[in-house]
Formats: C-alpha cells, structure tokens, sequence
C-alpha cells in the first residue's frame, strides 16, 4: 500500500493535482489490478493509450455511448480512440481527470447529473489543476462574467476544447478555432477581412486570428477602450508614423476613434461618452448609484439629452464621489460582424467629409457609459444633440469633431455676423441717400448735433475736411 | 491738402499680409466648418492652407511687435489716460460715423504722424492687437495639435471650449473685416484711405494736420 501510495504521489506531483484524492487513484489503479506504477507508460508510450486507458477505452470507445440526463437530454460517454490516442492529453491518461470515478462500481448503479451544462461546470474544475494561469485569465474574462451571471450559452473550457481530442495549438488553425461555434456571424465577417486572407493565404502569416486581438482566455469586452487597439500596435507599431503623413491631428484621432471605424468602412459608427474620474479611471455602477442615472436617462425621449447630461455631471460632482467627473469620447465602430471585416487599408476611411460634416452618421448614435460590476460597459442613450448643443461646451467638453458636432448656436452668429458686417456698410451708405434724397432728419438729442437740419451730406465724394 | 507719411513700410507689409492672411483664414475657416455647404477646396486642403497661414499671421503679428516695440511710432498706440478725454472723442467720433458725415461735418479726427488712430480706432486696435489675436493664435496652436498640448487644452477645460473660443473670435472677425473694409472707405474720397495703406501717405487738411495733437 505505501508502494501503491507512493506511486500516486507521484502521479500527482507530475499531473500537478493538488485537488485530487489520492486514495481514489489509487482505488483506480487497485480496481484495474495494475501497480501504481504501471501508470507511468501512460507517459511515454509513444502514441498508443496507456493499458488502463485501452481497457476503459475498451467500452467508451465504442459510438453512440451516452448517458441520459435529468433534464431529459444525454451527454455523449463516447471517445472516440484515435482522437484520443493523438491527444495532449493521452499522456494523462482517463484517470488524470475521471479520477472520482470508482471502477469498483463502474458503471454505477444510479449516478445523476442534471445536465450536461452543469456537468461541464463540475469538469471546469478538473481543468484548474493542471491549467491554473489559464484558468486564472478565465476567470477575469467577460466569458466567466456571464457564466456567473447564469449565462447559459456562456462558453467553459469543455465548449471551446474537447477534452479527449485537444491537439497543441488547434485553436491557431484559421479553420478550427473555436469562437465561430458561438460568433459565427463575427467569424464570417472576420473571414471576408485582409487579416484572414493574408492568413488563408499562408498559416505562417502573423495575420491576426480572433485569440490574437481578443485573447485566448482572459477574453475583455472590446468595448471598454484601448485593448483592441493596442492590439492593432502590437503588429502595426508604426501606425501613428504612417497616418501623420496625411492626417492632421493623428495622435488625437488615435485617441478618441477606434481602428476599425475606419478600417472597417461597412461598419456602422457611435459615439460613446464614458465618465471618468480624476484619475482618467471608468466610473462604476457602483459608485454612481445606477437609480441616479437611470432618472437622468429617462429624462428625454431619445435618452438622455444635453440639460440631462449636464445635471448628471452637476450631481456627480456635487456628489464628490470620484473627484471632478467628465466624460471621455470616442468614435467607436458598432460592436458586431461588420466591425470585423477590416478591409485593406486602400479601402479604409481616408475622406475627412465622413465624420467632419453635419449630419455625419458617425454622429447619430451616442451612448453614455459606465463600467459595471462585472468589468462590462452599461451604455445609456443619449440623444444625439448632446454632441451640438451649446451646453455641450460644458459637459462634453473633450470631445468635439470640427464640423461634425459644431454647436449650431454658433452658426447662428456666423450668419448674424455676415448680415451684421454687410449691413453696417449697406445701412449707413442707404441712410445716406435717404438723407441726400429726402433731407437730414435735425439731430434728436439736442446738443451738438443740431442746427442744419437739412443739409445733406454724406455718401460718395463726402468730404471729411 | 498736405501728405503726410502716416503708414511707414514694415507698417503696410504687415497690414497687407494680415489683410490677405485673415481673409484666408476666414475662407478656409469656412471651408473647415461647413463641409457638406461649402466645397471649394477639399477639408484636408483647407486645413492645410489654414495651419499654414495661421504661422505666418503669428510670425507677421511679431514683425508688427517688434517694429513698434522698437520705433517712435509706438506713441500710436500710446493710450488716451484721460477717460473723460476719450469718452468725449469717442463720442464725438461715433457721431460724425452716424450723423455728422451725413450732414457734411469734418472728421472730428485728424490725423498726424504720431496720432494715427481716432478714439475708436484707439481702443478697438488695442484691444484687437493685444487681446483678440493674441488669444485667435494661441488657440489655434492648440488646436493644431491638440494631443500635444493636451495639457494646457485639458487647463483651459478641453478642447470643445478651446475651439469654441476660437470660433466666436472668428465669428467677431468676420464682422470687423467687413465692417473694416467700409469704414476704410470713409476717407475725403471712397479710395483715399485705400491709397493711403498702399502708398503709405495719407492726404491731410493741412491746418489740421498742425494743431492737432
């Protein structure tokens, strides 16, 4: 038995299984009448399943193996042989993860699982031992976020890796990566996009492929700021260089418009107004008190409009909760398909028209956002005329297009100026023919100005002397 | 009539070049604004043209600086201390604008070679010189390049209220520039003043000329 255990012990330090109890690997290894350390072949036995795995194999292996469930669907119990015998994990061995199966009583006589959802959740576990810095990035990823929330659809390792045929770097193959089960729609766009046919055309190109901009685990939404673009930098690091040889003000349209609001040129584009705090930081729902924001929200008809904006700037920083509060904008493709198929760059947005003229589409659609508790972007409606209200100088302060979002009171008194420039100089030479014509009205106020009422004057050839 | 030399050379470059370069600025300003209503030259164009000559009206702004800072001329500007003195003249001069020329009267005003500017001019020249173009150029730097500045733009409370400063001085210049042009035209003939700022001599009343002071 201490043989039996020491040979677990090992298994475990290799397997690194901190969660595994040893004596069911070892009930395992007794029930199969194997020693412990028959197990190890399973690490270096060439392509072929260690013994013990061929003798479960023996009965999983066979097709249309499966378990009926509570929830009245079955879960597949089938593994297929040669895809396990080239999988990563065939050096594992079955027992490297079933390890709370009990041969002894195997199958069982009555062993429920409610489903198959809930099974993958229990199995996520098994994952963690071996693969804690990834499950560590899952867990911070909006993936995670929504299986917490009780997302249903949201994917666990099990969705995106079939755990008895995981090959090493499957998930690089433009054809087999994962995420279009679920973003089919995102992955079809992504196909029409030159970073797919650069790849297409050769599976060495460093094209990006989705895990490349978005992360294989640690999966953030896109929508929270700059990760997707330095994404961008990380392959285009001379991006900046190259757009300052036409585009005046290049680091700033860096800044505040995302890459594919012009690389993407089918894609529909918003503006989102975020509010930070003192130290640039997004502010939260929790710090804003989400009831304050939702009254402000509901305050116009299209959401919030620029008095609402401005009363909820007011009553936050009144509130002192964040420090001196502004909001932060920026010109953002819509999240979706069409932000995906990023065309060569001959075909990128290059006509300032675009966005620097009224009534530009990118200017119709403003959101203002916080940050929520699970790291997600909570987006409010605004109406579009926070962006050219004069109020707007105020509160949205930092974010302005030239001709785009101009405060229309201003054109207002361009237009005043221009009669008021011409009238100055038409109304007093017309008062001059007036009185040439019909005489000098006698001076009003007395004083000075009397005394020769009617003698014209003025208009051309007027002497000053 | 006496011709007295009011509008020295350096004086008449920089009027000239800053007559021309506002104007510009002001066309392409246009341009820059109204995208979609004007489309003369392209948005990239004007900015172009409208970065380039924004320099050069900040570098002729010094020439006219430096000339003056360095020259008698400078007495020009020297302002009336007296204000029931400019009050008066002031009022004296926007009478003869609005009643006075009509009926004939002299320009209250006359002009010599240190006292070039009647009270209106006076104050408004000064505050156009010191304050509004002063102002006109340094948000124009800011807004040329926003991101290096994003400092000062952040100070002054962003770059909505910077361009928005820069446009309501825009919009006063458009007005000063037209109403300018006819008030240039009020000389003892509608070309006299015109003529002067080229040639340099202003035709005086030559009594005037002498006692005025």
């Amino acid at each position: 038995m201490v043989t039996m255990m020491d040979g677990c012990n090992t298994l475990l330090k290799i397997l690194r299984l901190p969660w595994c109890n040893g004596l069911v690997i070892a009930a395992f290894a007794a029930a199969l009448a194997i020693p412990p350390t028959a197990m190890r072949p399973a690490f270096a036995a060439g392509d072929a399943p260690s013994a013990a795995d061929r003798r479960c194999l023996s009965c999983h292996g066979g097709a249309g193996m499966e378990k009926n469930l509570e929830d009245g669907s079955t879960l597949s119990l089938h593994v297929p042989a040669d895809m396990f015998a080239k999988s990563v994990h065939r050096p594992v061995g079955c027992a490297g993860c079933h390890s709370e199966v009990d041969l002894a009583a195997h199958p069982p006589a009555k062993k429920n699982i409610a489903s198959a959802r809930s099974f993958s959740l229990t199995m996520t576990q098994v994952c963690r031992g071996c693969h804690a810095d990834k499950f560590d990035q899952w867990e911070s990823s909006i993936h995670a976020a929504l299986v917490r929330s009780g997302n249903a659809a949201a994917p666990v390792c099990t969705d995106c890796h079939n755990p008895h045929a995981v090959i090493k770097d499957a998930a690089t193959k433009i054809d087999q990566i994962p995420c279009k089960k679920c973003h089919g729609d995102i992955y079809a766009a992504y196909l029409e996009s030159m970073h797919a046919k650069a790849r297409l055309k050769s599976e060495q190109s460093y094209a990006p492929i989705c895990t490349s901009c978005h992360s294989a685990h640690a999966v953030k939404p896109t929508a929270l700021g700059q990760g997707p673009q330095a994404a961008c930098f990380g392959c285009h690091a001379d991006a900046l260089e190259a757009h300052q040889k036409w585009l005046p003000n290049a680091a700033l349209h860096f800044e505040v418009v995302s890459c594919p609001a012009c690389h993407a040129p089918d894609a529909p584009r918003k503006v989102d107004l975020m509010l930070i705090d003192s130290r640039a930081q997004p502010l939260g729902t929790e710090q804003v008190g989400v009831p304050v924001f939702e009254a402000s929200a509901q305050s116009g008809d299209k959401g919030i409009d620029a008095p609402a904006l401005w009363k909820l700037l007011q009553t936050l920083n009144r509130s002192g909760i964040a420090g001196n509060v502004v909001l932060r904008g920026r010109l953002e493709a819509f999240p979706g398909p069409q932000a995906h198929r990023l065309a060569d760059k001959s075909k990128a947005i290059s006509d300032c028209r675009t966005c620097h003229r009224a009534g530009s589409q990118a200017f119709q659609s403003v959101t203002v956002s916080l940050v929520g508790p699970e790291g997600r972007r909570v987006e409010y409606g605004a109406n579009s005329d926070v962006l050219n209200s004069v109020i707007s100088v105020g509160s949205v302060r930092g974010f302005y297009a030239i001709g785009g979002t101009r405060i229309k009171l201003l054109d207002l008194l361009v237009i005043l100026a221009i009669l008021g420039g011409i009238g100055v100089g038409v109304g007093h030479m017309t008062l001059g023919w007036i009185f040439r014509r019909y005489g000098l009205p006698s001076w009003p106020f007395g004083g000075q100005g009397g005394g020769q009422g009617n003698q014209p004057g003025g208009g051309e050839g007027q002497k000053t002397a | 009539m006496q011709r007295l030399y009011i509008h020295p050379l350096p004086v008449r470059i920089w009027h000239w070049t800053n007559a021309v370069g506002i104007v510009l600025m002001i066309l392409t300003g246009m341009q820059i604004r109204y995208v979609g209503l004007i489309d003369v030259v392209s948005f990239r164009t004007a900015v172009n043209i409208h970065n380039t000559v924004g320099f050069i009206l900040i570098a002729n702004f010094f020439l006219w600086l430096v000339y003056y800072l360095f020259s008698d001329r400078i007495k020009v500007y020297h302002p009336e201390l007296s204000p029931r003195k400019h009050f008066l003249g002031s009022f004296r001069q926007a009478y003869y604008y609005g009643y006075g020329i009509f009926r004939g009267d002299p320009n209250p005003f006359h002009v010599s070679i240190y006292r070039k500017f009647n009270p209106l001019q006076s104050m408004l020249y000064q505050i156009i010189m010191m304050l509004v173009l002063p102002i006109q150029f340094y948000t124009g730097i800011l807004l040329w390049d926003v991101k290096r500045f994003s400092a000062q733009v952040d100070f002054f409370g962003g770059v909505r209220v910077i361009d928005t400063v820069h446009v309501l001085i825009f919009i006063f210049l458009i007005f000063y520039v037209l109403v300018h042009i006819y008030l240039g035209s009020l000389g003892h003939t509608r070309a006299a003043h015109y003529k002067a700022m080229l040639t340099g001599y202003e035709d005086v009343e030559e009594v005037a000329a002498g006692t005025e002071t």
